[in-house]
Parts: structure tokens; C-alpha cells; sequence
């Protein structure tokens, strides 16, 4: 297992504080650490550059101005972002989808990259949060197929579960064990994640 | 803990100019509020200095009138009680078993009299006082004062013009509450000066 070098909770807390205290270095900070992240996750989903840096910065505004709203006490900040960053994503996609034109460009992107989630390219690994990268694709390797493939289309398209059965050829009921099964197991496997890594 | 998953996305490195265009945007957003408060607090300070303004000039200028004409009355006054033309006339009266009195301060060069009526009775719903000037022709209407209050009244009265008759005394009747053209009623008092 990789060796984690994690952000200490102490320093996260005082990121947050900082933050909630409306220190603008701190937001500086946070961009170095979570912008890489953010924007990965919005380009996965959107498939466009443009739109994901737009995302982005709805998120670092959302986040500046309801940092507040973040309870330390109930989870790290940065699953708190994360959520932030797959809403406006999937917000955006679901406004690009009544343009019919693009939407066909993205089912072409996505038809060209893989039902799974391949890992980063090896360039990668400098930024911040690399391992633990690795560590949730661990644990959603560890997943079966058919249980990954539903995490994915409800977690990356945004798909409902009726919306997911139909685009596999499932019976409803069966998507929605399969994907209770999967956050089980994904919950156990990401238990002891409490920080993001440096 | 699923919230974790946003991590299995790959990576992408920023633009470099990203962060700056990103973090001025959020930044903006946060200052504009207390920039909008301060301008709706500077707008209202502003309104209601103005207004304060405006209405202390009013008042001034009205304060200042006021002051002016409480002057000239107290020049008037003075003038009636401390000229020498002056003859101050005080007559004892009794209505309805009280005592009051009623002083004339009677000016005969300027041909102008002030009443003081002092514990009066007020009068009856359809009654009042009225009081008369003594002249050689007869008797002449000085003033109608209805009295509905238990307190002293003061009026200035212009004497009547020297081709009407000299005026030789007053008097003071209880009349129909529009006045009478002479004297009907109970008479309050009758003094020749």
C-alpha cells in the first residue's frame, strides 16, 4: 500500500478557519491543493475544458462564500468540495444535454473513453492528493464489474437509478442493490480517509 | 464517504492563469455585498443629512418670524401698559356668585383699548358675554366673547371713530350667543371713566 503523506487535520483546520475567517491567502492555498482535483473531476464529467474551468470557478466562489456551511466536525473539507464540484458539474450537463448538438459531442467523448476509470497518467503524481487518488481507485477496483459500472454512470452522469437500468438493460431492482452493495463497500474501503494528502 | 469518488477522476493541472481569474472572481463576489451596504448606508446618511438640513433652515426661518412678531407684541404690550396715554381701568364683577374682574388698559392716543377678564363664569350653551362701549350717542358693540372655559382672555379692541360718539365708559352684558345690537340681558357691569 503507498505510503500517505496526509495533510494533518491541525493544518486543515486552520485552513478552514482561515477561510470561515475570510483570509484571502487562504483561499490562494486552497486553489494549489484542490484546484487540480476540482477541474479533473468537472472535465470527466463535462468533457469540455472551457466548462470545467468555468466550474471551477463556481466552486472556489461557493466555497469562499458558504465556507460556513462546512462543519468540520461532520467530514473533511474536501469531500465537502468534491460534492460541490459533481453539483454544478452535473448542473452544467444536464443544461449542455437540452442542446442537442453538443450533447452528441459529449456522447461521442464518452463513447470514446472507457466505462472505467482508468488512473492518471504517471505525470500526474506530483500533485497534491496523488495517493489517495490511488487509494479510491483501489477501492473501486475492488468493486465487481457490474457494481463499478453503476457507481460510475450515478456518480459521473448523474444517471437515477431508472435512467441507469434502462441504459444497461437492468431490472430496476437490480440497480439498486448493485449500488448499495458498491457504496457499502466503497464506505468500508474509504473509511479511514480523513484528510487529503499532500 | 462517497464523496470521495470525486478523487477517482484524473487530475488536470490548471492553467496558469486559472488561478488568478478563478480567486478575482470569487473575491469580487464576497466584496460586493458590503460595497452595496455602504453605498445604501452613504445614501441614507446623505438623505437624511439633507433632510435634516432642509427642515432646520425651515425651521429657522420660521422660528426667526416667530420671534420677530413675539417682539413686536411685546412692544405693543409694553407700549399699552407703560404708556402715558395710558389709563388702566379695573373693575370688580360678579357672575354666576364668583368674583373675577375685568382690566382695561386704555390707550387715547392710539384709540385702542386690551381687555383682561380674569374668574369669569363661563357662560351658558347659548349665551355669551358682550361688551360695550359708553358713548355720548348711546351704547356701542365692542366685542362678542363667548366663554366656554374657566380662564383669563385677553383681546386688543380698536375704540370707535370719533364721528360715532366719545367714548365715556363700558359695560358688559350676558347676551345671545350671536351678540344683540344693544344691551338685553343681565348687565355683568356699567362704569362711566
Amino acid at each position: 500500500m503507498t505510503s500517505l503523506k496526509r495533510l494533518s487535520q491541525e493544518r486543515q483546520r486552520s485552513l478552514e478557519q482561515r477561510l470561515k475567517a475570510g483570509d484571502e491567502r487562504a483561499l490562494g492555498e486552497l486553489f494549489d491543493v484542490a484546484a487540480p482535483w476540482i477541474l479533473g473531476l468537472a472535465f470527466r464529467i463535462l468533457q469540455d475544458a472551457d466548462e470545467a474551468e468555468e466550474v471551477v470557478g463556481d466552486v472556489f466562489v461557493q466555497v469562499w462564500r458558504h465556507i460556513d456551511q462546512h462543519d468540520g466536525g461532520r467530514g473533511p473539507l474536501m469531500p465537502w468540495i468534491l460534492s460541490i464540484a459533481r453539483n454544478r458539474s452535473l448542473d452544467a450537463l444536464r443544461r449542455r444535454r437540452r442542446w442537442w448538438r453538443k450533447s452528441a459531442h459529449v456522447e461521442q467523448a464518452r463513447a470514446a473513453e472507457a466505462t472505467d476509470i482508468a488512473p492518471a497518467a504517471p505525470h500526474e503524481a506530483a500533485v497534491p492528493g496523488w495517493p489517495l487518488h490511488r487509494e479510491v481507485h483501489a477501492a473501486l477496483a475492488a468493486l465487481s464489474e457490474e457494481q463499478r459500472r453503476v457507481v460510475v454512470l450515478s456518480y459521473f452522469e448523474g444517471l437515477s437509478h431508472r435512467e441507469i437500468a434502462r441504459r444497461l438493460h437492468q431490472p430496476l431492482g437490480t440497480v439498486k442493490t448493485r449500488l448499495r452493495m458498491a457504496h457499502q463497500k466503497l464506505a468500508e474501503g474509504l473509511r479511514h480517509l480523513k484528510d487529503w494528502v499532500e | 464517504m462517497t464523496d470521495w469518488l470525486g478523487m477517482l477522476a484524473a487530475p488536470r493541472t490548471p492553467r496558469p492563469e486559472l488561478k488568478g481569474r478563478v480567486l478575482a472572481r470569487a473575491l469580487a463576489r464576497r466584496r460586493r455585498w458590503p460595497l452595496a451596504a455602504a453605498a445604501v448606508i452613504t445614501l441614507i446618511l446623505g438623505g437624511g443629512a439633507w433632510w435634516a438640513y432642509r427642515t432646520i433652515g425651515a425651521l429657522t426661518v420660521e422660528r426667526d418670524g416667530l420671534a420677530g412678531r413675539v417682539q413686536a407684541l411685546e412692544d405693543t404690550v409694553s407700549t399699552f401698559i407703560h404708556g402715558t396715554a395710558t389709563r388702566l381701568i379695573q373693575i370688580p364683577v360678579s357672575t354666576g356668585g364668583r368674583v373675577g374682574s375685568v382690566t382695561i388698559f386704555a390707550d387715547s392716543v392710539r384709540h385702542r383699548w386690551l381687555v383682561r377678564c380674569d374668574g369669569l363664569a363661563p357662560n351658558a350653551r347659548d349665551q355669551a358675554y358682550q361688551l360695550w362701549f359708553i358713548t355720548d350717542r348711546g351704547m356701542t358693540t365692542a366685542a362678542v366673547m363667548p366663554m366656554d372655559a374657566d380662564r383669563p382672555m385677553v383681546m386688543a379692541l380698536e375704540m370707535p371713530p370719533p364721528a360715532d360718539g366719545q367714548v365715556m365708559g363700558a359695560a358688559m352684558s350676558i347676551e345671545p350667543r350671536a351678540g344683540s345690537a344693544s344691551p338685553s340681558g343681565p348687565m355683568v357691569f356699567h362704569r362711566l371713566l
